[in-house]
């Protein structure tokens, strides 16, 4: 059947059964792409409306004018300009942390040769599995008694945790390619392993580094559970949390948590259109390969 | 050597990963630990009885049952059919996988607010989007009837993350080796049984993993119903963290939130475990 097929769409390359399932195709293609980006565009045309189009029915879908009060608003008299900061210094934190301590032990697991590895490589992997619930009453306990609530390391410290696993896999994968002359090299001008690690191995591991980063950075600008319960002054909260409690004084302010909306999102967009390809293999590496 | 190098992460994982687990057992086997000064006593198995007593538990369980067992299935399959659309050379191909990932990248809880704008009763653009085309006749109230809150919870988790599904699955349908596909053709096999036969149990180990990752966070699903619906109404789309987190930080129960807390991550292992001793093959290959 296959080279019967072959045969014909050489021949014909009109036939309208192919030309029907290219349609198909970049119809599906399209269908998906409306549906994903839908969300986000509606939420940018809302917020360059003027309020009194948003809050009407049948509904206005494209607004009568583009106005950008609604940021204005947003950044000045609301205070997501803080929030955004907040949640960029949290992110940035936790990708540093996650990036020093798993290319460590990334380093160790994949090229370092000791007893208990496959231990040490269970301890690591089930601690990705612990639900996050069952580890925030005593971390929140720990964090008031310390004084880290309401702290940028309050965060930090937590979700450096919850990803190390990741950055740990991403790196001892990554290691474990690299080939064995370039350590030789260094043990041999007298380095010791950490020296290695930091002189010679780190500088060439962008790629690694790069993908830890930023799907690290992206977990910790996400995540909402630990920073609602940490952050109750509204000075530290996370940009998740400025949204999700933000409220107007009389009428649910959706303009301004439109505009608030969008922005959350520019730095993952960002992200997203620099990153796409590391994000992906990040997120699937590993996989196919076990 | 290696220990220099491991220490810093095992302490720091044995500190804020292992010993929080231990402490929420421990805390959940006594009363009193709201304030740090009063003295914590022991009282057995005290607010084990008091969370399964209560039926607003039960109610959160059965929600996320509900949630996590319809939801997976659903994201597998959709994941499926995303990954074997796009798994061929195309022009566009690029936009398509950001298509895939975008949803995966927007936060949970931010989601959750978009899409009850979009869900809105009385100016959203679904309803408006619906009455055009005919199927409502007026606007429908999507998140405020109990008997549809949770279906429409659903589909917003099953939008946000089918495609994360579907990366992984690519992934695992890129490792498939193309002769195993040029054997079966010459074979004569169909594409319908070329996929019953052999993409479909070599991707076993990749859906494994897909399951896991998805179980997991369906299970302890909380930034999704707290910002789409506050988990009503009434307790319509309470899910068991959603719960758990109200009546710790709320009502500052912490044994009872440390008893619900400790019965979650014993769920969550049995899952674990159920699903690798079912679907895990040691070495097929």
């Amino acid at each position: 059947m296959g080279t019967d097929t072959r045969e014909r769409s050489l021949f014909k390359r009109y036939d309208p059964q192919r030309i029907g399932e290219l349609v198909g195709f970049y119809g599906a293609i399209i269908l998906l792409c409306l549906v994903s980006f839908f969300p986000i565009i509606w939420i940018f045309l809302t917020s360059i409306k003027p309020s009194s189009e948003i809050v009407q029915f049948p509904v206005k879908y494209l607004p009568s004018e583009i106005i950008i009060e609604n940021y204005r608003i947003a950044l000045e008299q609301a205070p997501f300009a803080r929030y955004l900061f907040n949640s960029f210094v949290v992110a940035s934190g936790t990708a540093i942390v996650c990036v020093v301590l798993g290319s460590m032990a990334g380093y160790a697991l994949s090229r370092l040769e000791f007893r208990f590895k496959l231990h040490v490589l269970m301890i690591v992997l089930v601690s990705a599995m612990l639900p996050f619930f069952g580890r925030l009453i005593p971390l929140f306990n720990l964090a008031r008694e310390t004084g880290f609530l309401n702290s940028y390391l309050g965060l930090i410290i937590p979700y450096s945790a919850f990803q190390l696993p990741f950055a740990i896999w991403i790196f001892q994968a990554y290691f474990k390619e690299l080939p064995d002359s370039l350590e030789e090299a260094g043990l041999i001008d007298g380095l010791s392993h950490i020296g290695v690690l930091f002189r010679i191995i780190l500088p060439v591991s962008a790629p690694a580094m790069a993908t830890t980063a930023v799907i690290v950075f992206i977990y910790a600008w996400n995540e909402f559970l630990f920073a609602l319960t940490f952050m109750t002054q509204d000075s530290m909260k996370t940009i998740t949390v400025g949204i999700a409690l933000y409220q107007g004084e009389f009428t649910f302010p959706w303009a301004t948590i439109s505009a608030a909306v969008f922005m959350s999102i520019v730095p993952l967009l960002l992200l997203m259109l620099f990153f796409q390809r590391k994000i992906v293999e990040g997120l699937t590496a590993g996989v196919g390969k076990a | 050597m290696a220990a220099l190098l491991l220490t810093p992460v095992l302490t720091y994982l044995f500190l804020i990963s292992y010993y929080p687990i231990i402490d929420t057992i421990w805390t959940s086997l006594h009363q009193g630990s709201v304030l740090p000064t009063q003295e914590e006593t022991f009282v057995g198995l005290e607010n084990y009885r008091s969370v399964v007593s209560s039926s607003s538990f039960w109610n959160a369980f059965i929600v996320t049952m509900i949630y996590t067992f319809v939801s997976v299935p659903i994201e597998m399959v959709i994941g499926l059919g995303l990954a074997l659309l796009v798994n061929r050379g195309f022009k566009g191909k690029y936009i398509a996988q950001a298509a895939i990932l975008f949803p995966w990248a927007l936060p949970t809880i931010i989601n959750a607010r978009i899409w009850s704008w979009l869900f809105h009763g009385e100016y959203g653009v679904i309803n408006d989007m619906l009455i055009r085309v005919g199927i409502l006749e007026s606007s429908y109230p999507f998140l405020s009837n109990p008997d549809i809150a949770l279906a429409s919870m659903l589909f917003v988790t099953i939008w946000k993350t089918s495609s994360f599904v579907a990366l992984i699955l690519l992934a695992g349908l890129a490792s498939i080796p193309e002769n195993l596909y040029e054997a079966a053709r010459i074979d004569g096999a169909s594409k319908v049984k070329q996929f019953w036969y052999v993409t479909l149990p070599l991707l076993k180990p990749v859906i494994l993993v897909a399951l896991i990752f998805r179980t997991l966070p369906a299970f302890q699903a909380f930034g999704l119903p707290y910002g789409l619906t506050g988990g009503g109404p009434g307790e319509s789309t309470t899910t068991l963290v959603l719960w758990a987190h109200q009546i710790t930080f709320t009502r500052l129960e912490f044994g009872e939130g440390a008893a619900a807390a400790t019965i979650i991550t014993v769920f969550a292992m049995v899952i674990c475990v159920v699903y690798v001793a079912t679907l895990y093959e040691p070495e097929v290959r």
